[in-house]
């Protein structure tokens, strides 16, 4: 795992569940119980991904949750960041090829990081996000470098 | 040439006024210009509604016409006659046109 240089800010994660049969999202939620306590690293869940770092998404996404999922990863701020969590979100998982699911996810969005597992473990889930934060220093650096250029 | 209009209420001069209009204009540039370069448009700009679409203004918004309800239920008898006689059709139209106009001239020839 790479290490973190910048702590100059939290990470804020929004939580998309489309199909999922919730395992994945009570492992989410577990990541908050004070046995693993994300936030405090500054790890927390938001209610919008307008102010959202991360979407971490869930599930096998059905057909009618695609446009939805793909106006979410939209309305996210640059630089942003995607995991994919669980099996289903991954590859399909069960429900691989069904009439009705529109995922994998990578095929709806560009995802970042891919958690696999059925449910994953909540310690896999932190890789993930943690990976995720690495990616958008990088996109942060790039932009910053842009901007700077840009007062030249 | 001379283009000012002088009025007892003051005077017009298209000039100035074009000169006027060229001064608002640089100073709003300069206001517009002075803006926030961040500012987002598109799809981050909108409001987040669990992923649905944001529906039209229209659809959602109370309209100023609607201020008008009970206005309109008061005067409900009185629309309904002349809604009727609004067909639409320019036929229509030209016969009250003539049937109008023939009983105005024929108060007036009949001395009435």
């Amino acid at each position: 795992m790479g290490k973190l240089t910048s702590f100059k800010r939290s990470l804020w994660v929004f939580h998309a569940s489309g199909g999922s049969c919730n395992a994945c999202d009570i492992e989410i939620v577990a990541l908050l119980t004070p046995r693993y306590d994300v936030e405090r690293f500054g790890i927390r869940l938001a209610g919008s991904p307008r102010h959202a770092d991360v979407l971490l998404v869930t599930g096998a996404i059905p057909r009618d949750f695609a446009d939805k999922l793909r106006r979410i990863y939209e309305q996210m701020p640059d630089p942003k960041a995607v995991v994919v969590v669980g099996s289903c979100g991954t590859t399909g998982g069960v429900f691989y090829d069904s009439y009705n699911i529109a995922g994998p996810i990578d095929e709806i969005i560009p995802v970042d990081v891919y958690v696999p597992g059925c449910p994953p473990r909540p310690e896999a889930i932190i890789d993930g996000v943690v990976k995720a934060w690495l990616k958008i220093e990088r996109l942060e650096r790039k932009l910053e470098g842009k901007k700077e250029g840009e007062k030249e | 040439m001379n283009f000012t209009l002088n009025t007892p209420a003051g005077y017009w001069n298209p000039l100035l006024w074009v000169i006027f209009l060229i001064i608002f204009a640089v100073v709003g540039y300069i206001i517009y210009s002075r803006g926030n370069p961040g500012h987002k448009t598109g799809e981050q700009a909108k409001p987040y509604l669990s992923g649905n679409e944001e529906p039209d203004v229209e659809e959602i918004r109370v309209r100023a016409s609607d201020i008008y309800w009970g206005f309109l239920e008061a005067l409900k008898g009185y629309y309904k006659v002349l809604l009727a006689m609004h067909t639409g059709d320019i036929r229509d139209y030209v016969y009250w046109y003539i049937g109008v106009g023939t009983i105005i001239i024929l108060i007036f020839l009949g001395g009435l």
